[in-house]
């Protein structure tokens, strides 16, 4: 075989030409890859799982407890960490001593440094809102009704972006090995000294990133009403306006950049703390409202139209309707207002339908507490009002013991609006102890403590203690030895007879017309 | 003099009293120069912010409550990241394979600034009411530094604060959620058993772990 008859050799193979990115987009990809992030995420993978998704899991699938989680758990768990790597991101180019080297190259340093806050920026948010995606997932297959609540994901989103970037420009500014673990250590610091203004009840300190809706518990908003996003935004525009401004710290030193370059980073910088600033004069201006934190300047008007809804009920003596959301909360609130229910069905200002509201009243505490009204009676034809925020929530317990809770705290209180006395000392006399207060009530007392014994709602006890010589006394009687005879006595009738003189006698003892001594 | 003379008086030089006291000094110059290259007093002075902050946190802290543990904790939690940062070698291998005295000088080091730490937290609690006392100040600041000496040379001298910042992260919420295993020892009592092994054994691990490797640089 000569050369000229040898079989050409195959050409080789034509590679495809590689896409060539843009500087900017190929610097980002550079960042991405020699980012410290990557060698992180499994440790963020299980911070996640068990700062968040565990906690999540605990509490029973609702999107509005869920949600919250996802802010003020992830956070508490993530930020610091989070300042902590960009920090020392930002720290780079001094720790491996190539500030001078890299400092003469024609790229800015601040477009260069925005690159690397960038990478980490990514993928933190990628690690992020994969575990938002994984237990939002989970929740969809498990709850009854409703959407995902997604201002407090952007919260977070924006929360981990002003980490990264005050942590980054930490690092970059004041690089050292100690500045890492100090950024890190700091932030849990500040979300702590945050907490402790929203205890004091300052009012700017609703800004604070964790803070979800203020002290309203999870299961109060966002289900009857839309989910208010007024504290959120307020929120958004801090955190996004200190980022902005830590960024644009970057860019102030000589090093940075030219004369123009650093004249645009003062004015970013500027800006960003302008809108962290109006933020929390905004959070300043923030009230307490019965569906969440309003801020006026912020608010719209079609936020406080309820979300319409189809309610599910229980055929009891008399109808229990329950929001569609705690479809599984019926059998519980059947089990426990069913005895109370029979025994005031049919007589005269009863209710002639339960129907579950968000709240009935709200107040705020001091030291960041809340007051949450109770049932309350009202319309024509009457209408009980039960708000179940608050409450042991299925997941959170045994069905036994939310049912019990149940029957013990909101069952003496509709006794007590139905005798015509304030719901709050139907909660009292349930422990057995009859109040001290004004004479003109006494009956009405005496008649609610015998139904509070008869229907068993007064806990676990001795039925009758309290009363004088009637054995294991607890708590601390204030009543008369006549009321507290009257109650017991009441107590012992027969359901009937209890029901047949509550039919004929209860206009009159609501009006107060009734006497101790005409209790049978 | 002639090259003999030198001679003569470098033997005269190195002569039994003489050549003690010269390793003395050199003794204590190699420890004032690792100390430096660790930037030990940094760290100290750090240690001393830390227990400054937790005088003035238990000054305003509620006795109980889940802010009593959660602050003092996260205080111990950065005094041990802190400390663990310190075991970052400038030099890296070059020391290592010079550096004879490399790991007492490690020991030394770590045990010191744990102590230094106990010392400065224990002072700044004092007369303060600290949420589990001294024990508890003890069981977590060991078990704490012991992550910060076991993540150092896992992941590298300069991210030894992943360690006990990461670990503070899990244990916030165990506090509020009522977790009990041993592992999760600061949200245990101070005279449980099984979280003060558990943070023993952490320390002891880290100690050991930060004498034998020191911190290796794996991330630049």
């Amino acid at each position: 075989m000569t050369a000229t008859t040898a079989p050409a050799a195959p050409a080789a193979r034509a590679r495809p030409p590689r896409v060539t990115l843009p500087g900017p987009a190929r610097l980002l990809r550079l960042e991405l890859r020699r980012s410290i992030m990557p060698w992180l995420l499994p440790l963020f993978a299980v911070l996640f799982w068990f700062a968040t998704y565990r906690p999540a899991m605990d509490n029973p699938p609702f999107w509005n407890v869920r949600s919250g989680i996802v802010q003020s758990h992830t956070m508490l768990a993530f930020a610091p960490l989070l300042a902590g790597a960009a920090a020392w991101t930002g720290s780079r180019e001094r720790r491996r001593g190539v500030a001078d080297l890299v400092g003469v190259s024609a790229l800015p340093r601040w477009a260069a440094q925005l690159a690397a806050w960038l990478a980490t920026t990514c993928w933190a948010e990628a690690v992020y809102l994969a575990g938002v995606a994984v237990l939002y997932g989970v929740t969809a297959h498990q709850v009854a009704w409703g959407g995902p609540l997604l201002w407090p994901v952007a919260v977070g989103a924006a929360f981990v972006a002003a980490s990264c970037a005050l942590g980054f420009a930490a690092g970059t500014l004041l690089p050292s090995r100690f500045t890492a673990p100090l950024a890190a250590f700091v932030m849990f610091l500040a979300l702590a000294g945050g907490a402790f203004a929203l205890q004091a009840n300052i009012t700017y300190a609703e800004i604070w990133p964790l803070n979800v809706q203020g002290a309203f518990p999870a299961d109060a908003y966002g289900i009857f009403y839309p989910y208010l996003p007024d504290l959120p935004i307020a929120q958004l525009m801090f955190l996004g306006g200190l980022a902005v401004a830590a960024l644009g710290g970057l860019g102030l030193p000589t090093a940075a950049g030219g004369r123009s370059l650093r004249i645009a980073a003062a004015a970013v910088t500027a800006t960003g703390l302008a809108a962290a600033g109006t933020a929390v004069a905004l959070a300043g201006t923030a009230r307490l409202e019965p569906h969440g934190i309003v801020i006026p300047a912020l608010h719209d008007a079609a936020s406080d139209r309820p979300t319409p809804y189809t309610p599910v009920c229980a055929h009891t003596a008399i109808p229990i309707c329950l929001h569609p959301a705690h479809r599984l909360l019926l059998p519980d609130v059947t089990a426990a207002f069913g005895p109370v229910l029979s025994q005031i069905a049919g007589l005269p200002g009863a209710p002639v339908r339960v129907t579950e509201v968000a709240v009935t009243s709200v107040h705020a505490e001091p030291s960041n507490g809340i007051a949450l009204g109770g049932p309350a009676l009202g319309g024509h034809p009457p209408v009980l009002y039960l708000p179940l925020a608050g409450m042991t929530l299925p997941g959170q317990g045994t069905a036994f013991s939310i049912t019990e809770n149940l029957r013990q705290q909101d069952g003496p209180w509709i006794l007590s609006l139905l005798v015509g006395l304030p719901g709050q000392l139907g909660a009292v006399t349930g422990v057995n102890v009859i109040p001290d207060v004004a004479p003109g009530h006494s009956a009405q007392l005496a008649v609610l403590d015998g139904l509070v014994r008869a229907l068993g709602l007064a806990g676990p006890g001795p039925q009758g203690a309290g009363i004088p010589g009637s054995g294991t006394p607890r708590g601390t009687s204030t009543g008369s030895p006549r009321e507290l005879a009257a109650a017991q006595r009441f107590a012992a009738l027969p359901a009937a007879a209890r029901h047949a003189w509550l039919m004929t006698h209860l206009a009159a003892l609501r009006a107060g017309q009734i006497s101790v001594s005409e209790i049978p | 003099m002639t090259t003999a003379g030198v001679g003569r008086r470098a033997r005269q030089m190195s002569s039994a009293p003489t050549r003690g006291a010269g390793r003395f000094l050199a003794g204590l110059r190699l420890v004032r120069l690792y100390a430096a290259s660790r930037r030990v007093a940094t760290c100290l002075i750090v240690l001393i912010a830390c227990a400054i902050a937790l005088r003035t946190a238990l000054h305003w802290l509620p006795r109980t409550g889940v802010y009593a543990r959660q602050i003092p904790l996260t205080i111990e939690a950065g005094a041990a990241a802190v400390i663990g940062v310190t075991a970052d070698s400038p030099f890296g291998e070059p020391e290592r394979v010079a550096g004879r005295w490399l790991p007492y000088l490690r020991l030394a080091a770590a045990v010191a600034l744990t102590s230094a730490a106990l010392g400065l937290l224990a002072a700044g609690s004092a007369s303060q009411h600290l949420a589990g006392g001294t024990v508890g100040l003890l069981r977590d600041l060991a078990g704490f530094t012991g992550l910060a000496f076991v993540t150092g040379p896992v992941a590298g001298g300069a991210l030894a604060w992943i360690g006990p910042l990461g670990y503070l992260g899990i244990t916030l919420p165990a506090l509020t959620g009522h977790w009990t295993m041993p592992w999760l020892w600061p949200a245990r009592p101070p005279q449980d058993r099984g979280a003060a092994i558990c943070a023993g054994l952490v320390f002891a691990a880290g100690l050991a772990v930060v004498t034998v490797r020191g911190a290796r640089a794996w991330f630049r």
